[in-house]
């Protein structure tokens, strides 16, 4: 059986999704440490738990791909990549535990994080927010907080945010920006108030 | 296989310590991926030179930290310190992974690479030659970023990592310029690098 071009764009879209999971759990599990959020934490240990579901599909799409012999090699290095991939988000989880187990993080470790400027935050969105029903297009996010989407998780499924996708009272925003823009960013999820808009 | 270097204790900063090694290993990451989308050796084994100065500061913290406790209490704080370090040390693993698939020409599969390839920015290495035109110059002055569209990311020289170079830095013979930015723009970088083509356009 000849591969088919839907069965590859699976495998490749299964693999980028893993690649940019894994990086947004260092990310968090940094920043898990940085504010000493278990909230944070749990959050890379829920993707975690993800990542092993995505990993098997993932290896499971390869092996049913049937690849002749002589490709074989070329199929090796997918493997290998997811395998990578994973073995990245075992050591944000590794991070995110030193905040779960209650190991007070210690002042090096913030000065170390802080020298980013960025911060990473998660909130739900409540149905009294503006948010609901818009889709990422059109609720202009990061023209009001600065702060831009990473992921949405919705129940027990994470997704990634395109302009098409509609927010739902609900789910779980995690989103990256300067920590000015958070405040702004919580408001307007919570529902709370309109964000304050900048005067021109 | 060559002989792996001998560690000796030296007194350092723990906190400069983690964050060379945090940034190293985020710059690996993007390095290897890179190495594995274009099937470059050279940037593979950038990566595996990242890895040795990362196991070396990975000891180094290790022994630091150990020196740092007095007590119970110190042990448990600094616990995070070995644990993160641990943890970044294997992040930095895994990009040397990636750098193995490249090398041993295991290969990615062309088709995936297509894929990847949309990305419009790349990594790249310039070797800087005696007769190229950037030695000695600043960074600054060179304005790589407006004349060509390219970010120098990192530099290696000798065994020395000079990561986020500031503007001010120069550069000199043997440098090796680690770029991120448009393909044609790197590849300028890479002849202006090896001296042949001496002016931007």
């Amino acid at each position: 059986m000849a591969l088919t071009e839907e069965h590859f764009k699976k495998i490749v879209d299964k693999l980028v999704f893993m690649k940019d999971t894994s990086e947004l759990m260092i990310d968090l599990a940094y920043s898990s440490l940085l504010l000493n959020s278990r909230a944070l934490a749990e959050e890379v240990e829920a993707l975690e738990n993800h990542m092993d579901d995505l990993h098997t599909d993932f290896e499971l799409l390869v092996l049913s791909s049937g690849f002749k012999p002589e490709e074989s090699k070329d199929f090796l290095g997918l493997i290998r990549l997811g395998v990578v991939t994973e073995e990245i988000a075992d050591a944000a989880m590794e991070i995110a535990d030193v905040v779960l187990r209650g190991l007070e993080p210690h002042p090096i470790l913030r000065l170390v994080i802080e020298e980013a400027e960025e911060t990473v935050t998660r909130v739900t969105v409540s149905k009294t927010s503006t948010l609901v029903g818009k889709k990422i297009r059109e609720a202009q996010i990061q023209e009001e907080t600065g702060m831009w989407v990473l992921v949405i998780r919705r129940g027990t499924w994470w997704l990634r945010p395109r302009p098409d996708t509609v927010i739902k009272a609900g789910d779980v925003l995690i989103a990256a920006g300067y920590a000015e823009g958070e405040a702004d960013f919580e408001a307007l999820a919570s529902g709370v108030k309109e964000p304050v808009k900048q005067e021109e | 296989m060559a002989e792996s270097d001998k560690i000796e204790y030296r007194p350092i900063s723990v906190r400069e310590a983690l964050t060379e090694m945090k940034d190293l290993s985020e710059i690996m990451i993007d390095l290897a991926y890179s190495a594995a989308l274009f099937n470059s050796h050279e940037l593979a084994e950038e990566v595996l030179e990242l890895e040795k100065r990362v196991d070396y500061l990975a000891y180094i913290i290790d022994m630091n930290t150990m020196l740092a406790a007095r007590d119970a209490e110190d042990a448990k704080h600094l616990t995070a310190v070995i644990t993160v370090a641990a943890a970044t040390n294997k992040i930095s693993d895994a990009a040397a992974d990636i750098a193995s698939i490249v090398l041993k020409d295991i290969g990615i599969h062309p088709i995936v690479r297509k894929a990847f390839e949309q990305v419009e920015e790349r990594l790249a290495r310039a070797i800087v030659k005696p007769n190229s035109i950037l030695v000695k110059k600043k960074l600054g002055d060179l304005e790589l970023a407006a004349k060509i569209g390219v970010d120098v990311i990192a530099i290696r020289r000798h065994l020395e990592w000079i990561i986020d170079p500031s503007e001010g830095e120069r550069i000199l013979e043997g440098d090796v310029l680690i770029a991120r930015g448009a393909p044609h723009g790197v590849d300028e970088l890479k002849a202006l690098a090896a001296g042949e083509i001496k002016e931007m356009e």
